[in-house]
């Protein structure tokens, strides 16, 4: 699949928006660079964020938050990233975000920590990652994502973990100061076709952690170092990150269904008024949940067996998504 | 001795104390400082006419230590005449008689001074049961040994050389129980601290160091004795021996001085005699042991390193001769085998130190060193299961033997490795990279036998087992025992040990050019029965490096060439010691491509067939020397004039102009406009050219670099290595919008030195965009053999591959795709079951499409491919 397909899967998601699409309000803060090399990197990340989200997410430009330590660097920067301005956009965030809605927030930038308690550098008075969580308290019933690239964060995890809560670091201990290389392996995965691992035409949560973690542990073996970056996400609450989330025993579950595109990813069949486009909707549901299901089993199952069930329930859904293909194309609009 | 007998001796010894002066005394200790200050003329002179038997056996210790053994003995028994029945002297008696192989003499002279109450009595005693053990009459050693356990325990004062007798024979019984070795250097340090100017026990703790692998610990302890004493003959010799152990070639100078102190000191004779064998110079091994046995005609060492030489010149009746004398002195002396184990090792005979080390340990089952010895080569010779089991022997009864050790943590680590099979080759390599390295290294690997065995006439014995190990400590293990060896590969004949590409910096070796040449040794080692020279054989590896493709194995470099100007090279017929004795760190290197060379000029004048008539003549036994006049018509110094004058026409021009460089030219002292001015004074200085042409790359002033690169590339065409002229165009070129001239550049470059990894990159980069598919494809292709962990490599050759329809290499491609572990998995499985489909593969296309699926079952491109894979099986 090349690059304009996967776009093209944005797009038929967002013409066949479910009832229930829930809004994303995306707060991006870029952290005070000190040298010029960070301060390149992070202006560069942030940027490349700020315009996937627009460009290629869907996520409008009115929910979108840009705060950076030089507001003269890119004209999409809202505001300075102080202490003060963040905590205004948080305010200003929470009145406008439906109770439905979800919020993502993104820190670029450098961590440390003081006296065991972890920070993200700022231009003036640092912010704690409690300041966060009270930050963060503000949004009752809101999906929430937290996405940390800093170094030293990995204690972020704990600080703001909880329900209906996604938090990723780049590290996992305040211990990991060395600069980071996750955030832009991280960035890039949100549209890279390469992430798309279930070739779904979405990218989730999960899928841009996943490509980010494994791109990162590959750029240090080129270059025969120690890996000092663990990256961690938390999406069960239990306050403890997981390196390798596994979404059937903990970790993972709520990212691997995360998606940063404006479309309900949740809708398990898009709508139509074609009754033979609604069958084959319906079929394909079908074979895909006898897929989940036989995939559930296969470790009980003999392994001929399996396979064998396999490629027919797959020849199947291939059929099926041809026929669905070939009428969509005949359907005008 | 009778009661009277005793008291007889009693008043002889009271009486010398009496008639002795105190003054006398004061000279002994005067003596005794000078002594242990190396001062031996000045400790001599003290002693000289003293008559006491302190002072005497102190004469008779000092004469010994210079090796004046003659004069030793006449001290001793000039003072046995003057008191009769004394056993003052007859310890230090038995040890000069012992070490000038008279055995029976010092046995009397032992027992004497062990029964007669003498003062040394105790280091009596343990010389007499060293010399039971020694003699093979281990019944009668043990038990003296174990005594010395009593006299310890019994907590009684003792002196520092007392203390050394216990510690001694603790170490001796340490055999039997290896925690006992740890007892032997508590009694050592008890000893030393008890007089630290003993230095004889010093030298005993150091050479306990070694026999326990604690290399480190053994150069403090001599280094600590030669701080007190420079010229003292045991330390020195034991710091040769820790330095042999460490590979370095300060040995033979060690050995050397050790000498100088003591002429007649056997142990170093037998040492040089060693190091002479491992630099393959028999003769002069031969004469150092001759000198030894002038000294002491029952040396155990000097005798079995006879009849390793003569076992390495295939003088079967020699051997036998020499290996009975041995067996006359010492009828269970299991050391004869391990040494000639050992020599057999260092002469690549794995075969044989197998046999050598399985006598060991059949004639002594307590034979520790034999039983590793025999483990460590079975695993050379591919005999995993007993190598293992012999080794795990070894361990239970020596663990301290680091060389056991690792090679069972090794073995450990080896059990985890795939192993898989291609025709006449098995493979062993980490899992996490065996998918993407067995399918290429199984095609060189097979690729260079059929080439050698139509060359050579020859077909080593499948499978021939290849180890490929990750972690270069790994392969240092399994080749030399320990962390810490340099090289890259090597083949013990049926098996070959290397470094994965991972094992190194990206693009740091040619992985498949190394393979070649170790399969190369395999060849040779297989073709001359173990009997090939280093030199010859490391020649000849490198010279089919360079028959397998453009580009492989080793290069001329400006450092060669110096060195040849300087003459600093050896000359063919000392090449040997280039490998084997390096002088200066670019020596082995330079010996490497000068045997290549070497290889050359013997295919360029006689034609390449008389290579392998070559190795014929080592398998039958023949000398280098008898082999070139036979087969070359001439003798080694004819053959290094001709050599030289070969040298000097086929490498001409760069010859001039490193010749006409003078010492001020290039170097980071230089400005950019210094450089101009030289470069205009010196157009024919190579390096003064190229010096210019980097400074103006730096600077970015690429337009003005061309020239000076063009000049010193047109004065040293063969010279490709890092920073040459073709990968300063290069870039100079691409930084000028020159891509066509930039790939001229590289593809000469890459011609030359096809391990330029970066530069293979860029090469097939740049073909790419000159939309030169095929060449860009080669290219990538020729970067596999270097270094193939790169995932973006792989996937742009399958895309030339499949684009070219050539789908063989699409799979073989696709598949180290997918092995190197990408974060898209099923887009992975996909594009190879579509390569698989493309190569007719229809089985295989299907279930990796249905692996793709299951991953992500609504990926609509691989959706399709099932549908055509599933008509394709259908309609098959």
């Amino acid at each position: 699949m090349n690059r304009r397909m996967l776009v093209l899967g944005l797009a038929a998601a967002l013409i066949f928006p479910a009832a229930g699409a829930a809004q994303t309000y995306l707060l991006v803060v870029g952290g005070i660079g000190g040298e010029p090399t960070y301060r390149e990197r992070f202006q560069v990340w942030c940027s490349a964020l700020v315009s996937a989200a627009r460009d290629q997410l869907g996520i409008a430009d009115d929910r979108i938050v840009y705060l950076a330590e030089d507001p003269e660097r890119d004209p999409r920067i809202d505001d300075r990233s102080t202490k003060a301005n963040i905590e205004a956009a948080f305010a200003d965030l929470a009145q406008r975000a439906e109770p439905s809605g979800r919020l993502v927030v993104v820190l670029v930038g450098h961590g440390s920590t003081t006296g065991n308690v972890p920070r993200f550098n700022l231009p003036g008075p640092d912010m704690q990652a409690e300041d966060f969580a009270a930050q963060l308290s503000q949004f009752a019933t809101q999906e929430i994502v937290v996405v940390n690239l800093a170094s030293a964060s990995g204690d972020w995890v704990g600080a703001l973990s909880g329900e209906r809560r996604v938090i990723v670091t780049a590290t996992r201990s305040a211990a990991e100061r060395h600069e980071t290389v996750f955030g832009g392996y991280f960035v890039a995965a949100l549209t890279s076709e390469d992430a798309d691992t279930d070739k779904d035409g979405r990218i989730s949560l999960l899928e841009a952690f996943e490509y980010a973690r494994r791109e990162v542990a590959r750029v240090y073996q080129r270059q025969n170092r120690l890996l000092t970056e663990h990256a961690l996400l938390d999406d069960d609450g239990d306050g403890s990150g997981a390196h390798e989330p596994d979404p059937a025993t903990g970790d993972g579950a709520r990212a691997r269904t995360w998606f940063l595109t404006e479309a309900d990813v949740t809708a398990a069949q898009p709508e139509t008024d074609d009754s033979v486009l609604a069958t084959l909707y319906g079929d394909r549901a079908r074979l895909e949940g006898a897929l989940a299901e036989l995939r559930a089993r296969k470790d009980s199952m003999d392994a001929a067996a399996y396979e064998a069930e396999l490629e027919r329930l797959l020849l199947e859904l291939a059929r099926t998504n041809r026929s669905i293909r070939e009428r969509e194309a005949r359907i005008p609009g | 001795m009778t009661a009277a007998a005793r008291a007889v001796t009693v008043g002889i010894v009271l009486g010398l104390a009496v008639v002795a002066p105190s003054a006398r005394g004061q000279d002994v200790v005067a003596a005794r400082a000078a002594f242990a200050a190396g001062q031996y003329d000045a400790a001599i002179r003290t002693l000289r006419g003293s008559e006491s038997g302190d002072a005497v056996r102190l004469l008779v210790r000092v004469l010994a230590e210079v090796g004046r053994y003659d004069d030793a003995i006449d001290a001793a028994r000039h003072y046995e005449g003057r008191a009769p029945g004394s056993p003052d002297v007859a310890n230090v008696l038995g040890e000069v008689l012992l070490a000038t192989g008279d055995l029976n003499g010092a046995e009397g002279a032992f027992d004497r001074a062990a029964s007669d109450g003498a003062s040394d009595s105790l280091d009596a005693r343990y010389n007499l049961a060293a010399l039971y053990l020694m003699t093979g009459r281990v019944d009668r050693a043990r038990p003296g040994f174990d005594e010395f356990i009593d006299v310890y325990n019994r907590g009684g004062r003792l002196s520092s050389e007392e203390l050394t007798a216990v510690a001694s024979a603790v170490w001796d019984l340490s055999v039997l129980d290896w925690r006992l070795a740890e007892d032997a250097l508590r009694a050592y340090d008890e000893a030393i601290a008890a007089d630290p100017n003993n230095l004889e026990a010093q030298v005993r703790v150091g050479n306990l160091f070694l026999d326990k692998y604690q290399g480190t610990e053994a150069l403090e302890t001599f280094e600590a004795i030669l701080a007190k004493n420079s010229r003292h003959p045991g330390a020195l010799l034991g710091l040769a021996h820790q330095r042999r152990f460490a590979g370095s070639p300060e040995a033979m100078g060690l050995v050397d001085r050790a000498l100088e102190t003591n002429p007649g000191l056997v142990s170093a004779l037998v040492l040089r005699g060693i190091l002479f064998v491992e630099l393959e110079q028999l003769d002069r091994a031969e004469e150092d042991v001759s000198r030894a046995l002038a000294v002491n005609p029952n040396a155990l060492d000097a005798l079995t390193l006879r009849a390793g030489v003569r076992f390495l010149r295939g003088e079967g009746a020699g051997f036998e001769d020499a290996r009975q004398r041995v067996f006359a002195i010492n009828p269970r002396h299991a050391g004869f085998y391990t040494a000639l184990a050992e020599l057999s090792v260092r002469n690549r005979l794995y075969e044989e130190a197998v046999e050598f080390a399985g006598q060991a340990v059949r004639l002594d089952s307590l034979s520790w060193s034999g039983l590793q010895l025999l483990g460590i080569n079975q695993l050379r010779t591919g005999a995993m299961d007993e190598g293992r089991a012999n080794l795990e022997r070894a361990f239970a009864g020596n663990p301290y033997d680091a060389w056991t050790k690792n090679t069972l943590d090794l073995l450990d680590t080896l059990q985890t490795y795939d192993v898989s099979r291609s025709q006449r080759f098995t493979f062993a390599i980490d899992g996490k990279e065996s998918e993407v390295l067995a399918p290429y290294f199984a095609e060189i690997a097979e690729e260079a036998y059929d080439r050698m065995a139509t060359r050579y006439g020859y077909r080593p014995e499948p499978p021939v087992r290849v180890e490929v190990f990750p972690d270069h400590q790994d392969f240092s293990v399994r080749t030399v025992g320990l962390a810490g060896l340099g090289a890259l590969g090597v083949s013990f004949g049926p098996v070959v040990a290397m470094d994965s590409p991972s094992a190194r910096e990206i693009g740091e070796f040619h992985w498949a050019a190394t393979l070649w040449h170790e399969i190369a040794h395999t060849f040779h080692l297989g073709l001359t029965e173990h009997r090939v020279p280093r030199w010859f054989t490391e020649g000849l590896a490198v010279y089919e490096e360079r028959r397998a493709r453009s580009g492989w194995g080793d290069r001329v470099s400006p450092g060669f060439l110096r060195a040849f100007l300087e003459e600093r090279l050896h000359t063919v017929s000392e090449l040997n010691n280039g490998f084997l004795r390096p002088s200066f760190p670019e020596q082995l290197i330079y010996s490497y491509y000068q045997a290549s060379l070497v290889c050359d000029l013997i295919a360029q004048d006689h034609g390449a067939d008389v290579l392998t008539a070559i190795l014929r003549g080592y398998r039958d036994g023949e000398a280098t020397g008898e082999i070139f006049e036979r087969v070359l018509g001439m003798d080694l110094a004819a053959f290094d004039a001709r050599f030289e004058q070969y040298v000097r026409t086929r490498f001409a021009r760069p010859l001039e102009a490193l010749e006409s460089a003078g010492r001020a030219a290039g170097g980071a002292a230089h400005s950019a406009a210094d450089l101009r001015r030289l470069a205009g004074e010196r157009p024919d200085d190579f390096v003064v050219q190229l010096a210019l042409g980097q400074a103006l790359v730096a600077e970015g002033r690429f337009e003005l670099a061309i020239d000076p690169l063009r000049n010193a590339k047109a004065l040293f065409p063969q010279y490709a290595g890092h920073g040459s002229p073709y990968a300063l165009l290069a870039q100079a070129y691409r930084e000028t919008g020159a891509p066509e001239q930039a790939a001229v550049e590289l593809r000469a470059l890459t011609a030359l030195n096809a391990g330029d990894y970066r530069a293979l990159l860029e090469l097939a980069e740049l073909e790419d965009q000159l939309g030169n598919r095929q060449a860009a494809a080669d290219a990538l292709d020729r970067a596999m053999y270097v270094y193939p962990m790169e995932l973006e490599p792989h996937r742009r050759l399958a895309e030339l591959a499949e684009e070219a329809g050539n789908w063989e290499i699409a799979v073989r491609e696709r598949h180290a795709v997918l092995a190197l572990d990408p974060v898209n998995r099923a887009d992975a499985l996909y594009h190879l079951a579509r390569a698989s489909l493309g190569a007719g593969r229809l089985d295989e296309a299907r279930r990796y499409v249905l692996w793709s699926l299951e991953i992500a079952p609504s990926f609509e491109a691989a959706q399709d491919l099932l549908l055509e894979i599933h008509d394709a099986r259908a309609n098959r």
